[in-house]
This record gives C-alpha cells, structure tokens and sequence, in this order.
C-alpha cells in the first residue's frame, strides 16, 4: 500500500512523517505518535471523546482523515503541557470542582472549553453547554463540567 | 449473510488505497476522471467516514475537495445568496447574512450533529448525502435553491426539486462530479422561514422529524408558502398540497390547521423502529405544519390570527 | 405537607449481632479531620493532562489481536464448523473452536453457564462460535469471515413470558426458568378486602446499555513463569480471575488479574471483562504470546450484559386516608441468554432477588405477595447496571404511588408521607430497620428546597396557545448497602513504614466513583495523618487482599470498615510506642494532623514519623490487616422473609419538567436530589455520584433503550442508543443528609446506586402530572408520551 507524506504542528511542535492514506488522526496520534490522551469512544463522532483542535476548532479525530491535517495545526490534551508543570486554569478547575470521574471525556471536555474560552472568554451557561453539548460524560450529571468552565472563565480574566 | 457478517463484527479502521487532495477544481475533476467512477469525493468525511468504517461503502480512491479554492464563500449576489461547495455547517448557521435573510436555514445547520460535527461537514455533503431528513437540504428544498455542478465536461445547474432521486441518491454522479455552489433567492421583507426539529435529545440525534417554512405574507394573508418535510418520503419532500391550500388564504389558525391535516393526505413517513411510526409522524406532520407557517408568517410580519 | 413532626427521637433497635459489629467499628469521639472533607481525586492530574492511561491506551506492540466470530442466529444448532481457511491465512496464529479448549467452557459470574465457545449450539445474536488471533486487526478480520458455519436455526424466545410456556423451547437444559422467588407477608387478600381503592397496572422497562465510554479492552499476557497475566478495566478482579483459572484447567494462583483505570463501568465491567479475559486467555494459553482483545463501541452493545428488562405487574390496595394495605406483585424479569449476574446466590444475592426484595418500595405495607420469575430468552444477557434490579421496580411502584395518589385525590407528596419507612418500620421480608433510616428526612429536605408546595400550585399552562404545561414530580427510594451474600467479605492491608508512610492494599477497583481518593482518606483519618501520606496500591490479585467486587455500593462502607481495621492494628503499635515515650496512657493518646497527642494537654505531641520510625526499631507489628464481613444475611428460600441486607441507603427526588402536549417533548426545568448516606466521606465525590446517577435515570426515563427484533440489537452504535447529551440535563441540586449508620466507616452507608433509582420514576411522575400522560412502558420518548396523552383523553384543561 502506498504512503502518503505528511507534516504539520503537532502541539506547537513541526512533525513530518509519513502515513497509510487511510489512517485517521485519531489513530496517527494514538498509535502511531503514542499521544493517548485522545480517546477513541465510538469512531463515529458520537461521543466526542477523540475532540482534538484543528487550527483551534474542535473536530472527532476520528472522523478525520491524518492527511486533512497538513500543513496545520493539531492540539492534543498532551499540547496543553507547560515546561514549568504549571497547568492551565481549566485543568486546575476540572480538578476543583471535581468535573472528571472516570476521565475517559476529560480530555475533549478541557480541549472543547479551551476553544469556546478563546472565543468568548466569559460564555454564559447555555453558551457552555451548547459549545460542549459534543462531548458525551457518562458519569457527572455535567454540571461539575459546566461549573469548572465557569471557575476557569473567572480565574482568567 | 454478508451482511450479517458485517453487522455484528467491527472495524477500527478503513481500507482506503489512496487520498488525493488536489489543488483545484480541475485538477479534482481530473482525478475523479481518471478514476473511471471509483473514485469518491470526501468532503467533511462526517457522512463518508463511518460509511468506510461499516464497509457499506466500498472505494478505494478518496478525493478530498476540502481544500479547493473559491469554494467557501457566504455571499449576497443581487437577490440571491450563493453559498460555496465547501461552506460548513457551524459557517452557515453563524452566518449574519444567512440568519437573517434565511433564518429557516441558519437554523437547520445549528441543528447537525455537534459543534464539532458543524466544524467540518459541509452543506453540499449533506446534499449529496441523499438523506430524506438532513438539516440544510430540508431549508435549502423549502428556499427553492438550486446546485452548480461541475464535471470533466463542464457545469450544469440542477434545482433542488429535480436533485433529489431517492434515498441516498441524487443527481450528481459521486464520482465523477462536484458541487461547487448553493444558490438561491434571499427573503424579502415580506417573506419569513423557520425551520422545526423533533427528535429525542437535544445533540447529535437523529430526528424524528423535520419542517421548514418560507412563506410570503400578503398583508394579512398568505400569498404564498413552501413547505419541505423529512423524513417522510425517500427524499426531502415537498408539501405542495399543503402550499396550494395556503396560497392566498388569509393567516388564520383555521387555515393553517388545515394546512396540516391536508399535509397527511400526501406525505408518508415509514414505520421505524428508532424514529417513530407512521401513525406519529403523520400527527406531528400536522404539527409542524401549522407551527411552521405560524412562525414563518411572524417573521413575514404577519400575525396568525 | 402536613405532619412534619416525625418520630425521630425513637431509639435505634439494633440487634446483637449488629451491636457487636458497631462495637468493633465505633472509633473514639473526635471530630473528623480528612474523612468528611471534598479533597481533590488523587489521579485528577493524570485525567486533567491526559496522561491516566486506560486499556486501549497500552501499547498492543508484540500482541496478537483477538476477535470473536459471533453468531448471526438467536437460537440455533451448530452443525459444522470448518476454520481450515482461516488457519492457512499468513499471519493467523491460532483460530480456536470448542474442541481446542484446555478447561470448563464456561464462564459467568455466578453459575458457569456462558460458552467461551460454542460447541453445539448458540443461544443469543452474539454469541462466540470461535476465537482468531492474529498479527493484525485485518488479518484477524479477514480469518473471521474464512470461518465456515452451518447452523439449524431453532425457534427462539424473545418474551419473557413465552419462556414460561410448557412447550416452549428449551435453551438451556435445565429448562427456561432459572430463578422462581416468592415473598409473602400477611395476607393480601385480607389486604385488598380491607382497600378503598384497588389499582392493578403493568409497567415494562426495556434492556439498557450501560455505554460506559471506554470500550472494553482485555491483555492476556502469558509469563515466563508460567502464570497467566490479566490486565483490563474490571470491577471485579477477583470474580474475573474464579473464571479464568477453570477455563485454562490451572488453579486459582496461576492466574494473576490486574486492574487498568476503568472509563467507567456502571456494573457493566463486572462481566465483561470476565467473558474477554476467558477468551484472551485461551488465546494466549494456545499461542504463548500475549493477545489483546479490544471491542468496538458495536460490539460492546451487541456481546456485553445489559440492565435486565422486566414486565411488572402490581396490584395495590390503599385506604382512603393513603394508607396502603395489600401489595401483591409479579416480575418476569428477562434474563437472556446467560444467567451472569441474574440468579439467586442464597440468601439474597443476585439481581432478582434483590429486585424482588425491593419491589414494594420504602413503605410500611402489613400484606404483600410478590412472584418473581427469571426467564431465559434469545436475547443478550441481563447484569449488572447501577441498582441491580431495583431500578426496575422503583420504576413501577413509584408510578404506581401516584396513580394511587391520583385517584383519592391527594397529592403526590401526601401518599409517601403517609407510607414512608422510619425508624422500626417492617419491610416486606419483615426485616425491622433497626437504624439509620432517613427517608422522610429526604423527603422533607427535598420538599423545602424544591418548594414543593408553591410549585405544586403553580403547575399547568405555560403559554397562551395551550400548546406547554408545566408539571411537577417526585419519586423515593431505597437501595442496600452489601449484597446480600454470606461470601461479602472484604478484606485489606495497611502497611507503615518507618518515615510515617502507608500503603494500603485494597481490591476495591476505580472507574470514576472516587474509591481511590476515599479509601486513603479513610486510612488517613483512623491513623491521624494525611491522605498524601497514603498510597493506594492497585488492585491486583497478586498483592491485594480478597475484596470481593466493586458493586453492590459497597466499596466505601465495607472496604472502609475492613481499612479501619487494619488500620486499628498498626496504630496499637504506634499507641503503645507513643505512650512510651510520652509517658503518657495510651487511653489518652489521640493521632491527627501527622502527631499523636495527649488528648488533656494537647501540647504533648509527638511526630507521626518518629513515632513509626521508633516502633518500627521495637519489632513493633508494622502490617495491619483488615476483614470486614457484614452482618449475617437472611431470606427465607419460600416465604422471602428475613434480613437480607443490613442496612439501606434512602432518597427523595422531585423535578419540573414542561410537556410539549402536541409533540410529547420534555424539557426538564429543575432538579433536586436528597440522600440520607449516612455519612459524606467526601462530600464532592459524593455529590459527582448524585449528579450523574440523575443523568443516568434521565437517560433511562426519556430515551435509552437496546431495540431488539427477533433477537438481532437494531442500535448497536450511540447513534442509535441515546444516552443523555449536555444540553438534555438540567442542573442537579444535590441535598445531602447524614443519619449515622452504625455499622459504617464513620457512620456511611452506600451511595454508588441509589442516585438513578428514583430519578426515573420522578420525571416520568412528573409527564403525568404535567400532561395526563403516563407512560407505563419506557423509554418516555416523545411518541409515547404523545399517546399517552391521547389515551388519557388530552391534557387536563384548566
Ligand atoms: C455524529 C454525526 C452526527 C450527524 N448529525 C447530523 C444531523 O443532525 N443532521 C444532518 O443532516 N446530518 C447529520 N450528520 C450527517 C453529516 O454530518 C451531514 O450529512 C454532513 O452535512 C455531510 O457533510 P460532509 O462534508 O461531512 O460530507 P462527506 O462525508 O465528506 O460527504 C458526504 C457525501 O457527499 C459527497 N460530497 C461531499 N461534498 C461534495 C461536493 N462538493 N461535491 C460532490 N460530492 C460531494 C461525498 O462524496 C459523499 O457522498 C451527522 C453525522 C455524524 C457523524
């Protein structure tokens, strides 16, 4: 089978690889890069778990072809990391108010509110719940989530 | 059998032999060409993706249009608004032009799937997509839009009203041509639309049924109205019964609650066993009909008496 | 409400046996320091960075891939099996059949009734009929297609109530009938001869997905040694390693089980980690290679168990004033294909008959008759989900108390007052509750803080067209703590290190409740020092005590009790020590905040750490371990009388909700949630629990079911099977109670459970109240509920 060349920003970072045409980029980054903190739910965009930032828009890695990501950038949960460990204030409100049980969705939760919090840095609770309705959490009810955008919101301004 | 055989044993992932991304139209065209008909576009991929990984679809050449030049516009040309082949939902749907001179339609794509959906699927997927109760083609068929369709041997435009053939079919030839525009004429101050959902969630749900609405208001009658349903026929379907019935009625509660009953007489929604049966829908036809021209004919100004 | 005033100043009653339990457990009269705090969830760095890894999240480099030839037939014979092209494909490393097994073909969490192979014949649309591992996914896929099958298909069973039938086909040899229970009190017909109003209704739930989001994934890993490494998400290690050791033909110390994070599990992973570790483990037994078998979210809704559908039928009798007199009850409770979690393990373990045993409902009713059958049928199998058969029947006897309420003409609220369980009330097995019995204070708590009254008032008519109304509904419950089994023992280990350190050992698994953040706290608290000073070893059945599973809303009391006491052991010796060295009586002596004091001059203290340090230099005892077994359960086999379980958790709910009358669309405006847990350990984790429990029974009452046509699931992906989406639940006001359970870690009593039980019958309550329409077979999806409104002859119309 033929390859296909790829690069582009991985996390702030330039990568060049090459890839099976049909590789999607939820595997690329999970098999692939080893970044697993993108979860593959349901590979049919149903749960939203595999949420990566595509050029900062939230898209289903899973329904994306690797190849759709040339030339652009890609943000993984791993892309939020700072050098100094510091964390960002959703993560620290994700931990606060206790908006991650089992943590399967928290990572396309925290990637999700990352976009909707740089495009409107003080959403009100239905904006939040309309920009995070993709992300399927079986387990909080949501409102510990909707919550920690709240603090995170707060806490940054 | 085979069927069978794929329904209870599932695949992580495609089996796709190339991906193409060309770098402009003619250029697409030509690999479609070369490709004999085998191969097949992609778009968004929000349809085609899960279509692969079922194996219900079988090619082994993707061309990714997603990248084509000139293709996302939003744009108001005289009368009318064209709206690109690569135009997505979540574009659509914030769009201040088409909210406000096509509101029937921002409203349907706010409704597809998720944000992160909206983020990638077009409106020209969702039309080549076929599908009887697909959020933009229900608004696109009540707003009379037409389709540009390009191939190797040139351009044709096709009317929504001749587009749709049957479920999951259409005039374009999926692998061989591309819609490259949307067109059609915006509201005029003495028209409105709405667009009405039902369904079982409030994100990413299939909906039980679907309504949208143009209507032109003639003081305080109706001078004319367009009425598109799904699902309730193999393809999006227009009510014409319904809008004959209207046409040049005063706006009236009575007349709109006939409207709805005389909606029943002609679409015919199947019994399915996770949207709903034939007797419900054809209850909520009556509905969303009325509940369709009523708002429609506020926002033409006209009050529903 | 009227009658606030309760008896809540009668005395507990609790027996011998339950008093010296609650002598063993009752700690010195301090107040709490980390136990009742909301820390933080120990591994919430790891989940908020992405960096806690999950079954599908290790590395598969060097496995084989396992898949699973599953039977397209509901019910038929198999009568050949030919695997020869599959075994040829390059890159196939064994295909097996029945016949390649080494041990029992059978697995199940109670009785051993489920195929890891089919050999002669297939029982639901599913079922394995052979096992491939290969080098690659596609390659195991493509051998799987190679596989030849010819069956003769046999008529199937797709209604519980067909299964009862004389003639009816047999799936399994024993007949179709796995479980026959009966509970009877009094006498019902003297009940009912003694009614002013008789109701008789049916209710019918359907089978639900769990759809925890992380698909199951299961690594077998053989080692050199010769034992056989299970890793996965599972609740229940233990239950997983019983099944595999038969099923290789090797003893129970030869296979070691490993828990993975779990991305939830609901009850779900309790067997179906047990079905894909069996079948991993022949694999790699076959090959010598480690195999990982990973479901698609398709398969995870077409092979794993399922909440049990049920049709119920009621007959209750009441009194004009509310007073219920006579319940009698019929459950067909479909069990499916395999008995996994369904039968009875005596005295009262099982899902059916804890179902049974909770069918009444937390009222005081003097005659009860319930029959309870548990039927084989054609379809996926019943087991565990959130509840363990008491969601179902919340959901008829919470609708049944307000049709009853309905019909005399009082309210909602009135009828439950009038019924509702309190101190030395007798259930239906005529166990009296000796403690803890917080009902009516949820209910009271619920009340105010929905304001009950003036919503109740304000309901009706939301817009001029008379197109919305406005409802309110409530709906109580009561779930156990432990699970009904004299085997619920649970067992624990703390170990101190000189520099004040510990390590607790414990089977209790994580998937998402908190258990790993509640457990250390716990240890923390009896030993005086910082849960960071705890670490949690994993469940692993190598190194951590039996501790039976993670359900039955028993992590945190029973595991709690049993870390107590070994915790109480290691801290004899740090006692003992510090007295020493303070020259002070150890009767004196209190440990908190890392030192150990004199409790009358507080001044004298020492450090945790140097007090260990010192203990440890006098061969002082450094390991505690811990086993907590609760209080002898009791059922009798025919009249289903006794002390199943020994204590019960309780709860009140009450939502608004808007019915779109001409469509059958909900919206649901506001929720308050109240629970007696006895004690709040972590009261954020707790609340976590609540709110998303209420998701969860939403999810149930509104649009969650696994559709079915003749055995064949019509929904496999989350396209089709709904669970609740952000912008479908409503803010959740959780109310939290404490009524002390005396025979719990500081008082706790269960609450993994309880918070979905009630939430479906309250919203479901609530529809009715709003519109007429009572939806007696869920899901309440619109549809149904537009007709529901047709057949009560429209919305009420004032
Ligand atoms: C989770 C989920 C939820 C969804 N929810 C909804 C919903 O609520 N409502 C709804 O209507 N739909 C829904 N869909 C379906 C889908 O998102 C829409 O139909 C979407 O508009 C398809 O657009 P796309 O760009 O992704 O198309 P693709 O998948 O890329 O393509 C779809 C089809 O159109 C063809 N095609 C695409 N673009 C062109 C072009 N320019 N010229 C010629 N052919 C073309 C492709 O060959 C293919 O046959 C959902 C899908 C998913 C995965």
């Amino acid at each position: 089978m033929s390859t296909v060349e790829l690069s582009f920003k991985l996390n702030g970072r330039e990568v060049s690889l090459s890839v099976a045409p049909d590789t999607l980029l939820v595997d690329l980054l999970r098999e692939g890069l080893g970044l697993t903190g993108t979860k593959a739910g349901c590979r049919e965009g149903e749960c939203g778990a595999c949420t990566v930032l595509l050029d900062g828009t939230p898209m289903n890695s899973c329904l994306l072809p690797a190849v759709k990501a040339q030339g652009r950038e890609v943000t993984t949960i791993e892309g939020l990391e700072k050098t100094d460990g510091s964390l960002e204030p959703l993560q620290e409100a994700f931990m606060g108010e206790g908006a991650a049980q089992c943590g399967f969705c928290t990572p396309a939760m925290i990637l999700t509110a990352t976009a909707l919090l740089k495009n409107n840095p003080d959403p009100d609770e239905g904006e939040i719940r309309h920009a995070l309705s993709g992300v399927i959490c079986r387990c909080t009810g949501y409102r510990k989530i909707v919550q920690a955008v709240q603090t995170a919101a707060k806490a940054r301004s | 059998m085979a069927l069978a055989f794929e329904k209870l044993h599932w695949h992580s992932k495609l089996e796709v032999a190339e991906y193409l991304v060309p770098a402009s139209l003619t250029e697409a065209l030509d690999m479609l060409a070369s490709h004999g008909g085998k191969a097949r576009v992609i778009a968004g991929g929000t349809d085609v993706i899960p279509e692969l990984r079922s194996r219900k679809l079988d090619v082994s050449v993707l061309v990714d249009v997603s990248r084509l030049p000139d293709m996302d516009g939003i744009e108001a040309d005289g009368d009318d608004i064209v709206i690109g082949g690569g135009v997505t939902h979540a574009a659509a749907a914030a769009s201040p032009l088409i909210q406000d001179k096509a509101s029937a339609l921002a409203t349907g794509c706010g409704w597809v799937g998720s944000p992160q959906i909206r983020n990638v699927a077009t409106l020209a997927g969702n039309l080549v997509s076929g599908q009887p109760a697909a959020d933009a083609s229900v608004p696109l068929l009540a707003l009379d839009a037409e389709v540009t369709i390009a191939s190797a041997k040139g351009e044709r435009v096709v009317p929504l009203s001749e587009f749709f053939l049957g479920l999951g079919q259409t005039a374009l030839d999926p692998g061989r041509e591309i819609l490259t525009s949307i067109r059609f004429q915006a509201l005029a101050d003495n028209q409105g639309s709405a667009y009405l959902r039902l369904a079982k969630r409030k994100a990413l749900n299939l909906p039980i049924l679907v309504c949208a609405v143009k209507a032109t208001a003639d003081g305080g009658n109706i001078a004319s109205a367009a009425i598109a349903l799904g699902p309730v026929a193999p393809v999006p379907f227009r009510e014409r019964a319904a809008e004959e019935f209207v046409a040049g009625k005063p706006a009236t509660m009575e007349t709109l609650t006939q409207a709805g009953e005389t909606a029943t007489a002609t679409c015919n929604p199947r019994d399915s066993l996770l949207r709903g049966s034939c007797d419900y829908r054809t209850e909520m036809v009556k509905v969303f009909v009325r509940r369709g021209l009523t708002a429609a004919l506020a926002q033409a100004g006209c009050t529903v008496k | 409400m009227q009658d606030k005033t309760q008896e809540k100043t009668k005395t507990q009653v609790l027996t011998r046996e339950e008093n010296e339990l609650a002598r063993r457990l009752r700690t010195a009269d301090k107040p709490l320091t980390v136990a009742g705090t909301s820390i933080g969830r120990r591994d919430d760095p790891l989940k908020v960075t992405g960096k806690l890894k999950y079954g599908a999240d290790y590395s598969a480099e060097g496995f084989l891939f396992g898949k699973i030839l599953r039977s397209p037939h509901a019910h038929a014979l198999i009568k050949s099996i030919n695997v020869k092209k599959a075994q040829e494909l390059e890159g196939v490393a064994a295909v097996l059949t029945a016949e390649d097994l080494p041990g029992r073909n059978g697995f199940g969490a109670i009785i051993p009734d489920q195929p890891v192979i089919c050999g002669d014949k297939v029982r639901f649309v599913g079922d394995g009929v052979a096992l491939v591992a290969a080098e690659t996914e596609t390659i195991a896929h493509q051998a799987l297609k190679l596989i030849e099958v010819e069956y003769e298909p046999l008529p199937g069973i797709f209604d519980p109530r067909d299964a009862m039938a004389e003639d009816a086909p047999k799936i399994h040899e024993g007949g179709n009938i796995l479980s026959d229970d009966k509970m009877v009190k009094g006498d019902v017909d003297a009940g009912f001869a003694e009614a002013d109003v008789i109701l008789e209704r049916t209710y019918q739930v359907p089978f639900l997905e769990h759809a925890y989001l992380e698909p199951d994934t299961t690594m077998a890993i053989p080692q050199p040694d010769g034992v056989m490494l299970i890793e996965g998400p599972m609740q229940a290690p233990f239950t997983t390693r019983r099944n595999v050791a038969p099923v290789l033909g090797v003893p129970i110390n030869q296979v070691r089980v490993r828990q993975i994070h779990m991305g939830g599990g609901f009850g779900g992973k309790e067997d179906s980690p047990i079905d894909l570790s069996c079948r991993a483990a022949v694999l790699a037994q076959a090959t010598g290679r480690p195999v990982k078998i990973t479901l698609e979210r398709e398969e995870v809704t077409i092979q794993t168990a399922k909440r049990h559908p049920m049709i119920m039928e009621l007959k209750v009798g009441v009194k004009k004033d509310g007073t219920l007199t006579a319940f009698q009850g019929v459950i067909y409770d479909e069990q499916g294909a395999y008995a996994s979690l369904g039968p009875k393990i005596p005295p009262a373990g099982g899902s059916h008959v804890h179902a049974m045993v909770m069918m009444p409902g937390p009222y005081e009713i003097p005659n009860v008759k319930v029959d309870a059958y548990l039927l084989y049928t054609n379809h996926p199998y019943g087991g565990a989900m959130r509840g363990f058969g008491a969601p179902q029947v919340h959901i008829a006897h919470e609708q049944m108390m307000d049709e009853l309420a309905a019909e005399l003409g009082i309210t909602a609220v009135d009828i439950r007052e009038k019924n509702a369980f309190r101190l030395g009330s007798q259930t239906a097995t005529g166990q009296v509750l000796s403690q803890s019995v917080g009902l009516r204070e949820t209910l009271e708590s619920c009340a105010d803080r929905f304001k009950w009254d003036e919503r109740l008032a304000a309901t009706g008519w939301v817009d001029q067209a008379h197109t919305k109304r406005r409802g309110v509904g409530v709906a109580m419950g009561w779930y156990r703590t432990s699970i009904g089994t004299n085997g619920d023992g649970c067992g624990a280990a703390v170990h101190l290190h000189e520099d004040g350190s510990v390590l607790l050992y414990s089977g209790i698994t994580e998937m998402g409740q908190g258990a790993f953040t509640v457990l250390p706290q716990i240890c923390a608290e009896e030993l005086g020092i910082m849960p960071e000073d705890v670490r949690l070893v994993k469940p692993d059945t190598d190194l951590v005590p039996e501790s039976g599973p993670t359900v039955g809303s028993r992590s945190t009391t029973l595991m709690g009790n049993a870390i107590i006491l070994a915790a109480r052991q290691v801290k004899e010796s740090l006692m003992d020590t510090a007295s020493m060295m303070l020259m002070v009586p150890t009767e004196r002596l209190d440990a908190k905040g890392r030192k150990i004091y004199d409790r009358e001059n507080p001044d004298k203290s020492l450090d945790f750490a140097a007090v260990a340090a010192r203990a440890m230099a006098a061969g002082k005892r450094m390991i505690g371990q811990g086993w907590w077994t609760p209080p002898v359960p009791s059922l009798d086999g025919h009249t289903g009388q006794g002390s199943p379980y020994h204590v019960y958790t309780y709860s009140t709910h009450m939502v608004q909700v808007v019915v779109d009358v001409e469509t059958g669309e909900v919206e649901l405006e506001d929720y308050v949630a109240a629970f007696d847990v006895g004690k709040a350990i972590n009261p954020k984790a707790l609340e976590g629990q609540i709110e998303g429990g209420v998701a969860m029974g939403l999810g149930y009452a509104l649009m969650e079911e696994v559709v079915l046509v003749e055995g064949v699931t019509q929904n496999p992906s989350l396209q089709g099977y709904l669970v609740p989406t952000m912008l479908d639940v409503p803010d959740i006001q959780p109310v939290i109670l404490e009524v002390t359970n005396e025979l719990g870690p500081y008082g706790a009593k269960g609450i993994g459970e309880m918070p979905n039980i009630p939430a479906t019958p309250a919203i479901i309550n609530a529809i009715a109240q709003a519109s007429n329409g009572r939806v007696r077979r869920l899901p309440a999806d619109p549809e149904r509920i537009f007709w529901a409104i047709k057949e009560a002859g429209g919305p009420p119309q004032d």
